[in-house]
């Protein structure tokens, strides 16, 4: 028993890593109907310069930090204007099928940077762990909670407590009406995207100082947990994103215990499966089915 | 203020509208109407920047708008409602009202960051203004979806009056009101109309559009077959006939522009 909740306490503390990258899909789904596989990429371009920096510069860890989050902006911004902006509104697939090459591109991109193998990528402080009665809490995974519960606080007073998020909702609920009302939806977009990448590259960071190494096979593995932790909780939800993250971790970190290493990614595959299966709306995905079919009414 | 010329619209063969001249005067309330499939929806829609001309031209206040997206046509000063409702069903009625405000006033007065990431007080006092118009005061804190018809209808008429428009659209704005809201809804469009706004009304009911509207136009087959006072309009033969005769009441094959 003690065993179980050791695992759930630290699936929940990574599984918060995974609820932010799922957070990035979902923001980009709710509000375009669209999924962004390139964001893991866009995560790994942006760590992988900061990486680059310290290999060859040596340059303190805050700049490492820093420059993973505004290399991922910037790489977001990138995706944004080619396979987004540049393509049309009902052309959805055209937009995934363009970031999944974007997707390619940026791996490359970082794999020139750092040829291919393993990299040490440092830590913000050194690790560290602290014991709470029979509970052993690692210091970075606490520091990724503490970092994941404010990114999800002050995204939520964005969407509901600013013009810039609500003018968000209003393009994801009726794009056709946000226009007539004069809001700028291609400029409203692009700083989502910078948004959501700014999260991504601040989890991207978070994960990575926790690994304490960084492979190029970070972007896929980013990109397969936000979509799971995403599909998980319900597409286009933010709350579901959470909870379909921290789903995620657990489960993952209780399969990793029980079942041993190679069925920590097997166990995911196996949830989402069942999910799919059982609710394929996901978890808190039942309103956005129905406001779906409220969009397809108003067609 | 607004000039339309030459204005066309076709869907494929369909001539939805078809060479139509419309002149709407400063502080006019014009009416437009005409049967259904007449092009009176589609008239709005390309003055709003819904699709781009056939051929023609639009001008607003000597300004070329075509080709220009709606978001900036809003911002030059045009604003519409919807004849079936639009609103942002998951904000409230304040956030529907706060999202709106975007003319070009509103943008160069607000600084960057109290304008997307703050609301100052003139702009809550502006708001609180437009849910006295729209006589929903009580109701800021409800969600849209959770209004009934009618409120609706009054939260989207304020809605496009939360841009400051210099000209207003009203697409069918009495479809499905009673006596007693239509006379309210003339009251609210006078007193729109009366704080320096054009209007251009398009409707169906008789009872609004004669009563409310000083210059009007009817409209058949994307034509305008006549223009005037509502007298005038009332006494014309082609409107008679285009609403009495054979002409407005069979249906049109392939008529699909409104």
């Amino acid at each position: 028993m003690i065993d179980f909740i050791q695992n759930t306490v630290d699936g929940v503390m990574f599984g918060s890593s995974y609820a932010l990258l799922a957070i990035g899909f979902t923001i980009v789904f709710g509000v375009m109907r669209r999924i962004n596989l390139a964001f893991g990429a866009s995560i790994m371009l942006g760590a992988y310069v900061g990486t680059w920096l310290h290999v060859h510069y040596q340059v303190p860890v805050l700049v490492v930090a820093l420059t993973t989050i505004a290399g991922t902006v910037l790489a977001g911004i990138y995706i944004e204007r080619l396979c987004f902006h540049a393509v049309r509104r009902d052309a959805a697939l055209a937009s995934m099928v363009s970031s999944f090459v974007i997707w390619m591109q940026l791996e490359e991109a970082s794999i020139h940077l750092l040829p291919e193998r393993t990299y040490a990528f440092p830590g913000l402080f050194a690790a560290g762990a602290y014991e709470l009665g029979p509970f052993l809490f690692r210091a970075e995974q606490t520091t990724m909670l503490v970092v994941a519960a404010v990114m999800v606080g002050v995204l939520h007073l964005l969407l509901h407590r600013t013009r810039f998020g609500v003018a968000l909702r209003a393009i994801s609920e009726n794009p056709l009406a946000a226009a007539y009302m004069g809001i700028n939806a291609a400029w409203v977009v692009l700083c989502a995207f910078a948004l959501v990448s700014m999260v991504g590259g601040i989890a991207g960071y978070a994960i990575l100082a926790t690994d304490e190494q960084i492979t190029p096979f970070f972007g896929l593995w980013a990109t397969f947990k936000g979509l799971i932790a995403m599909m998980l909780g319900g597409m286009g939800s933010l709350p579901g994103a959470i909870v379909g993250g921290l789903l995620l971790g657990v489960v993952e970190a209780n399969a990793l215990w029980y079942l041993g290493t190679e069925y920590r990614d097997l166990s995911a595959f196996l949830l989402l499966f069942a999910m799919l299966v059982l609710r394929p709306g996901g978890l808190m995905g039942q309103r956005i089915l129905g406001r779906e079919e409220l969009a397809f009414r108003r067609v | 203020m607004l000039e339309l010329s030459g204005l066309s619209k076709h869907f494929g063969g369909v001539k939805a509208v078809d060479g139509l001249d419309l002149t709407v005067n400063e502080g006019e309330i014009f009416g437009l109407i005409g049967p259904n499939g007449s092009g009176k929806s589609t008239t709005i829609n390309l003055i709003c920047g819904v699709f781009a001309e056939t051929a023609g031209t639009v001008r607003f206040r000597g300004d070329l708008m075509n080709g220009k997206p709606p978001h900036r046509r809003l911002r030059a000063g045009i604003a519409r409602t919807f004849q079936n409702i639009r609103l942002f069903p998951n904000l409230t009625v304040w956030q529907n009202l706060w999202v709106a405000q975007n003319s070009r006033q509103d943008v160069a007065t607000q600084g960057f960051l109290p304008r997307w990431f703050g609301a100052t007080r003139r702009t809550r006092q502006e708001i609180a203004g437009l849910l006295e118009l729209a006589d929903l005061g009580h109701k800021d804190d409800e969600l849209a979806s959770n209004l009934a018809f009618g409120e609706q209808r009054r939260l989207e008429f304020a809605r496009a009056a939360a841009a400051r428009p210099k000209l207003l659209l009203l697409d069918e704005p009495a479809a499905g009101m009673n006596q007693q809201e239509i006379d309210d809804l003339s009251q609210r469009i006078r007193r729109v109309r009366d704080s320096g706004v054009t209007i251009l009304l398009v409707e169906h009911v008789m009872e609004l559009v004669m009563g409310v509207t000083e210059q009007m136009a009817v409209l058949n087959f994307g034509r305008k077959i006549a223009s005037g006072t509502p007298g005038e309009v009332q006494r014309d033969r082609a409107v008679q006939e285009a609403y009495l005769g054979t002409a407005g009441s069979t249906s049109r094959p392939g008529e699909g522009g409104d």
